[in-house]
């Protein structure tokens, strides 16, 4: 999975799709996995990060990541191919 | 270490659009209890979902509108309107706050008398009576309120066979300058329909004409449509007057007071528009005091106010079983109550809120019930925070039509919980079973 070109994050949470003109707000923990999307880092290095730092079981965060995922693609920010590859 | 708390990764779309210029709180408003009960220890004990009701709100609604009336007006009376929510528990409630009982079938009839309410103090309503019921009401004493000439003729012709004398009023139906006008019920004031049939009452042996009755509408929200029709009630009962040298005994504006709810399609929610006791209590008050009728000839008010006393005190606890995302992206959330238990889902904009305070960040979400239909929608745009499955949720403002026009539909019907003035809860309805619905069907042997 990979953020598209267009895609412009700044560091309080602000994303802006210079192609469509969308504009977006993201929590801050939305921003952390942006960043980490970003950075090209993998599924199971960021759950193992997430796991680490937040108080959080696996499976919880397994279904929100993938639901955050959906949403992402949904409005075009990133590119996927197969949903379930993130590497 | 300890861990930060987690909160869930939230994307939100920015939309143009002209802001609020009434700058409502975007607080998200939580309530965690129900009169100092917490509403998890409810649910713990009673289940999901489950109606709460407190005695408390309904006690003291009751109490702010009889200040309203009784401060503007010399004679007042309630009547409890048995098909706003017609359990046991919460009639005898209102019946002991002093309020007669208004009903408008043989069932809710015989269920006031099942309370001990006096047949005197019955105002009977609505269009369906038989011949059964009308004698039932003639035992009793009861006030039958008259809905159309072929009432009026059935019920000379039972009065003549029983040999007894039966206490009516008639129902109106009038212009009170909201639309649409409520026309299928009663006789019509403005063609002179209700004066005539007015004037075949009183030259009827057997019936005792005493009140003029009138109900507008349901959730009106102008104070100043019960000021026409009292003013129009008063015009009759000065011609009743002046014709037969006549008082009648009361004067009947029903019901139909709004309750705080938020109608579909409202712009402004229900606790900002919707008129107090107050102001509906100054224009019917006014209306009457300023007519013709002199001072010491003054009717007695009756009002069948039911929506407006008891739909604050009815809460519904449900779980959120699911989030979803729907094609479009946007949120969807499933619990365990469904639109077969809130029909009033289908004109208000419910207010649903969580028990503790979540996340800030609200999402444009949709609200779904548990039934497997398409139309099982409790909201279909609400701002909500994000919830874990299992979360408890609270449904506020449900006391008024839900027990009474609830479905049992796919699923059993919840527990009924009343909280008393003690903080105690009881449960006033048992949760169905399937005993509970079998026992009523019959299977042919093959």
């Amino acid at each position: 999975m990979k953020i598209t070109e267009d895609i412009k994050i700044s560091d309080n949470g602000f994303v802006f799709n210079s192609r469509t003109g969308d504009s977006f707000n993201l929590n801050p923990f939305a921003l952390e996995l942006m960043k980490n999307i970003e950075a090209e880092k993998s599924f199971d290095q960021i759950k193992a990060e997430v796991m680490e730092k937040y108080d959080i079981d696996d499976l919880s965060f397994e279904k929100d990541f993938y639901e955050f995922c959906a949403l992402l693609k949904h409005h075009q920010i990133v590119l996927q191919d197969n949903p379930l590859d993130f590497k | 270490m300890t861990k930060i708390t987690y909160e869930k990764p939230v994307i939100s779309k920015i939309t143009a659009g002209i802001p609020s210029k009434f700058g409502l709180p975007t607080r998200q408003k939580f309530i965690p209890d129900i009169d100092g009960i917490p509403v998890e220890m409810i649910m713990e004990e009673y289940g999901s979902p489950v109606f709460v009701l407190s005695e408390k709100t309904m006690r003291n609604t009751f109490a702010q509108a009889k200040q309203a009336f009784e401060t503007r007006y010399p004679k007042v009376q309630f009547a409890w309107s048995y098909k706003t929510n017609y359990l046991d528990a919460v009639c005898s409630i209102f019946h002991d706050q002093g309020a007669w009982a208004e009903v408008v079938s043989a069932f809710e009839f015989q269920k006031a008398l099942s309370l001990g309410v006096n047949g005197s103090n019955i105002l009977f309503n609505g269009p369906e009576k038989s011949e059964e019921d009308l004698k039932l009401a003639i035992e009793h004493n009861a006030c039958i309120h008259i809905d159309h000439f072929d009432e009026l003729y059935l019920l000379i012709k039972v009065t003549r066979e029983l040999d007894k004398k039966a206490r009516v009023a008639i129902r109106i139906n009038l212009d009170a300058g909201i639309y649409p006008i409520w026309d299928r019920f009663g006789f019509n004031y403005e063609n002179g329909e209700a004066w005539n049939a007015i004037n075949r009452i009183m030259l009827a042996e057997k019936l005792d004409l005493i009140g003029l009755h009138t109900h507008i509408g349901t959730y009106i929200m102008s104070a100043n449509a019960y000021a026409v029709a009292a003013s129009k009630l008063a015009n009759l009962y000065m011609a009743t007057h002046r014709k037969f040298d006549y008082w009648l005994k009361y004067i009947d504006l029903g019901g139909g007071f709004a309750s705080k709810n938020t109608l579909k399609g409202a712009y402004m929610p229900g606790t900002e528009t919707c008129p107090s006791f107050d102001e509906y209590a100054e224009a019917i008050s006014n209306a009457l005091i300023s007519s013709e009728i002199p001072h010491e000839n003054l009717p007695v008010l009756f009002l069948e106010t039911g929506r407006a006393l008891i739909d604050d005190a009815g809460y519904l606890l449900t779980t959120v079983l699911a989030n979803k995302r729907s094609t479009t992206g946007r949120r969807t959330m499933v619990i365990d109550a469904g639109v077969n238990l809130l029909f009033t889902s289908f004109w208000y904009n419910l207010g649903v809120y969580p028990t503790r305070q979540l996340s800030s960040h609200l999402e444009e979400s949709t609200i779904y019930g548990p039934l497997c239909m398409n139309i099982d929608v409790i909201r279909d745009a609400i701002n909500f925070p994000q919830v874990k499955t299992g979360e408890k949720l609270v449904i506020e403002r449900v006391g008024a039509y839900n027990m009474t026009q609830w479905m049992q539909f796919i699923t059993f019907r919840p527990n009924v919980v009343m909280i008393d003035l003690e903080r105690k809860m009881h449960i006033v309805r048992k949760k169905e079973n399937l005993d509970t619905l079998t026992s009523l069907e019959q299977n042919p042997k093959r």
